[in-house]
């Protein structure tokens, strides 16, 4: 080895010195930018506030800008910390995801994805999304929460789940969403149930009947948008039943107290009939907070696929519109 | 009547019912001294009011009137639906707006009687919470500006969504024509007792309730042959509602007066339609049986 080599060595190891470091500054600056409290960003990140302090203060001497405002009560971001955000958010992304794909290549790294799964997607359907996952990043551990999308949002808020499947519409600010994919699930019914007659089954004919649902709590945007639209095909459940569990749910069908919506499936005793019209739209996507690591959006492709190709949801732009036809003797002022 | 509370219920409507014998003055009532819209109710007391004044010379009923084909009300039947001008007399214009409540029939009717005239009517024959405030046309304009849509199409797709339809004014019984279950069932008996108008006025009125074609709501609770069943209905975006008289074949007269409002906003519900038909069966069976 020359000196020269050697000096290289050096320089190139200086200089990674240096980038991790200005990696470490920018990842500190961006959870700041978040919480805009010193306590609280010190807080998430385990350091001391005035360690925290004097970095901030050294990137902003580094960079000869201030990024932010601080006064006694609150810290805001300046112009220029405002611009640094998203290249901060780029920059670091793209150094964890280097630091990861080392680390896989090493094939002796330990990460595992935690990923929340709604308890009503089926045995089957999470057994194709854990093996096809496998099967893309064997050196990746999938680890499952059976969650409704109320706690999965809460959930990727804090940290606690790294990606989600959650049904739409979802109010939370801060998370991204993968691609939308629609189902249209019909009802399911008592053998027994005089409808069982029908091929198809319009939700009008559904009238009188009680219906479970998932509970409010868990599943608020789906919950809503399926009653309303129960209400403006005319059928107002004479109650609404909350069921946690698929089996709460599938007694309750099976003695014909009440029906239930899902996707084309039925255990013996019932039976499953489409709704006429498609007229309900269930929509679910993968979620995951600020911008996805590597292995998230691996997770999200390799769940588009399995949920097109073996659930059967399709690509919808937006959930189609009832159409009255309109009739004289029901019609205004008849 | 928890029956009655049961039939609406579990037709997933709100109802108000005043049925009385018209004879005897008995009743059954459920919250019936409350307002309600009239929608197309309104449409009995206008073409009483085109009797009496047909009685006192002020119309000629056999006089024919020319329908110009602009400018109609809408509506899905009668001159409402037709596209061409028509003429004819002002009684075949009634019984356009009675059989198929033919919207743009009311209007010519109550533009050539006036409104006023209408409301004083209702006052002489004290009826002081039944007021008629606007046309068909001005109904409908009302709830196009409310829903924000430009036609009576689009209204009617908008009138779907639950929150459109709790802006429409239309639907507020102090913002439109108005009455109450128990005034309208008085009405009736005027009419059925020959006390609102003439003999024979009341009769021509009887005759053309008689030959409204609607099954579905008061009749549906009477499929008898020998059970006559006259009556006029009331439709708007929730609301559907029929006042009528039921005469069985002993001679009992009964004068039914049902109003419900849907917690769906689906246009078709069989189901809120035969309850007012079911409602006013239990309530008649119930007169029967304490007389």
């Amino acid at each position: 080895m020359s000196n020269i080599d050697i000096v290289l060595r050096l320089i190139a190891f200086c200089v990674s010195l240096l980038f991790m470091d200005l990696i470490r500054h920018l990842s500190q600056f961006l959870v700041l930018a978040e919480e805009l409290h010193f306590g609280n960003a010190a807080a998430r990140l385990g350091l001391a506030q005035p360690p925290l302090s004097q970095r901030i203060k050294r990137l902003e001497d580094e960079l000869g800008v201030k990024l932010f405002e601080r006064s006694s009560r609150r810290v805001t971001l300046t112009a220029a910390g405002r611009l640094l955000v998203p290249e901060a958010q780029d920059l670091v992304a793209r150094a964890e995801r280097l630091r990861h794909l080392v680390a896989g290549s090493d094939g002796e790294d330990g990460t595992a994805v935690r990923v929340g799964v709604p308890p009503d997607l089926g045995g089957t359907m999470l057994a194709a999304l854990i093996a096809a996952y496998r099967a893309r990043l064997p050196e990746v551990r999938l680890s499952p929460a059976e969650m409704g999308t109320a706690a999965q949002v809460a959930a990727l808020v804090e940290g606690e789940l790294d990606v989600g499947l959650v049904r739409h519409p979802v109010a939370a600010a801060g998370l991204g969403f993968g691609a939308i994919l629609t189902q249209h699930p019909g009802v399911l019914l008592a053998e027994s149930d005089e409808l069982a007659a029908w091929a198809t089954v319009h939700l009008a004919d559904l009238a009188g009947r009680a219906l479970v649902l998932s509970p409010r709590e868990a599943e608020p945007g789906l919950y809503d948008e399926t009653l309303a639209c129960c209400r403006r095909s005319g059928f107002v459940p004479a109650d609404v039943i909350a069921a946690g569990t698929a089996e709460f749910a599938l007694g309750l069908v099976l003695s014909g107290t009440a029906v239930s919506f899902g996707p084309p499936a039925a255990p013996p005793g019932t039976v499953w009939r489409p709704l006429a019209g498609a007229p309900l739209a269930w929509r679910l996507s993968t979620a995951w907070r600020g911008k996805p690591a590597p292995h998230v959006e691996e997770f999200a492709a390799v769940a588009l696929r399995v949920l097109r190709e073996d659930a059967g949801l399709v690509d919808e732009g937006s959930v189609p519109a009832l159409r009255v036809a309109p009739r004289p003797a029901t019609g205004f002022l008849a | 009547m928890n029956a009655i509370e049961q039939v609406f219920r579990s037709a997933g409507v709100t109802g108000r019912i005043h049925v009385t014998d018209i004879d005897s003055g008995s009743e059954v009532a459920i919250r019936a001294d409350e307002p309600v819209v009239l929608a197309s109710v309104f449409k009995l007391p206008l073409l009483l009011e085109l009797y009496r004044q047909a009685e006192r010379g002020v119309v000629d009923l056999s006089d024919p009137v020319r329908v110009p084909a602009d400018g109609r009300a809408p509506g899905g039947t009668g001159l409402s639906a037709m596209s061409d001008e028509a003429a004819m007399s002002l009684r075949d214009i009634a019984y356009l707006m009675m059989a198929v409540s033919d919207n743009t029939a009311a209007d010519v009717l109550l533009g050539r009687v006036g409104r006023d005239a209408v409301n004083t009517l209702l006052a002489e024959l004290g009826l002081p919470g039944t007021q008629v405030v606007h046309d068909c046309r001005e109904l409908f304009a009302g709830m196009l500006a409310d829903a924000g849509v430009a036609d009576t199409a689009a209204l009617t797709q908008a009138c779907a969504d639950p929150t459109v339809v709790a802006r429409l004014g239309a639907l507020v019984p102090g913002r439109t024509n108005r009455g109450t279950p128990r005034e309208m069932t008085r009405l009736l008996g005027m009419v059925w007792r020959d006390e609102a108008a003439r003999p024979e006025s009341c009769a021509a009125v009887r005759r053309l309730m008689g030959l409204q074609v609607w099954p579905h709501r008061l009749a549906s609770g009477f499929p008898f042959d020998d059970v006559a069943v006259s009556g006029k209905t009331g439709t708007l975006p929730t609301i559907r509602s029929e006042i009528g008289v039921v005469e069985y074949p002993d001679g009992g007269r009964y004068a039914a007066a049902v109003f419900t409002r849907s917690l769906g906003t689906a246009q078709n519900q069989p189901r809120a339609d035969a309850a007012i038909g079911s409602a006013a069966r239990i309530a008649i069976d119930h007169l029967r049986a304490h007389t």
